[in-house]
């Protein structure tokens, strides 16, 4: 009886282990969700709230919009490595296997296509549908790699979706869906993963 | 009972030959090496188990060149999946 027990872990765990993108840390999230949450009120508090009154044409508070954004992706991502391949070596997981790169490959190419798609927007002046795209494209991406990885990222996808979709109707508060989505949901997923699989 | 006991494969009493058949299960191909991390063993000793499923059928190898190196890849066949699916159906009843 023991023995069959014992078994049945053992091919569980095997199975998860050889098939799984493990290594992923929820304080990942966590310091995501934080970068995601300044990098929302920078643009904000300085851009957003009264637009025209800084010193700055349209087109630079654009680049300057887009520089915010592409430090808060650079600074999650690096993050994200960061934490999750120390996990890999608390945990003895090999960081970069089959289920690793099908995570990346499955997450980047909805993700890739929502990023170019917003360039786009930017430039062509709707910035207002902005925050819904990226949130809709992420929760895309991130319900495509879920089945490589924990199960909680597809439920954190479809939270996204659904946050886009609100953003897409309540245009002009779209800012506040992106913080929900990108700051706390992050923040809240990372914690309930970093407690269910990271302090075992 | 008895009847049940009797629906466990011998070939898989072994936790080695557990794992590989665990790994190839839900992966359609592995290589050598990357079945030796994964169950922590050395070279000796994975080979004589994957000799003996391969022996049985239960998996099968391919050898293919990666640049001059020599790369096997291991997969499931078949035969190993019903057996592998047998064996754990009886295990679960076993635990019910």
């Amino acid at each position: 009886m023991e023995k069959q027990l014992e078994d049945i872990k053992a091919i569980r765990e095997m199975m998860e282990k050889s098939s799984k993108f493990l290594s992923l840390s929820g304080l990942a999230g966590i310091t995501a969700g934080i970068t995601a949450i300044v990098g929302a009120s920078f643009a904000y508090f300085y851009l957003l709230r009264y637009p025209g009154a800084t010193d700055f044409n349209r087109f630079q508070e654009m680049i300057i919009l887009l520089a915010d954004a592409m430090l808060v992706l650079i600074i999650s991502i690096g993050f994200a490595l960061y934490f999750s391949w120390k996990k890999a070596k608390k945990k003895k997981l090999k960081f970069i296997n089959k289920a690793t790169l099908s995570t990346i490959y499955n997450l980047g190419i909805p993700l890739l296509t929502g990023g170019i798609f917003s360039l786009i927007l930017l430039f062509r002046g709707n910035v207002e549908i902005i925050a819904s795209n990226t949130l809709l494209f992420y929760g895309l991406g991130l319900v495509n790699a879920s089945k490589y990885t924990f199960e909680e990222i597809h439920y954190l996808g479809i939270t996204e979706i659904i946050l886009g979709i609100a953003a897409a109707i309540f245009l002009y508060h779209g800012i506040i869906f992106w913080t929900i989505g990108f700051g706390v949901c992050h923040i809240v997923y990372g914690a309930i993963m970093y407690k269910k699989y990271d302090l075992k | 009972m008895a009847n049940i006991i009797s629906n466990l494969n011998k070939a898989f009493d072994s936790r080695i030959r557990l794992g590989i058949m665990s790994v190839l299960m839900v992966n359609d191909s592995v290589d050598f090496n990357t079945l030796k991390e994964l169950l922590e063993l050395t070279d000796g000793n994975l080979a004589s188990h994957i000799k003996a499923l391969e022996s049985l059928e239960y998996i099968q190898s391919s050898k293919q060149f990666i640049g001059r190196k020599p790369n096997t890849q291991y997969a499931i066949t078949d035969e190993g999946r019903r057996s592998f699916q047998e064996h754990l159906n009886a295990l679960e009843q076993l635990i019910r």
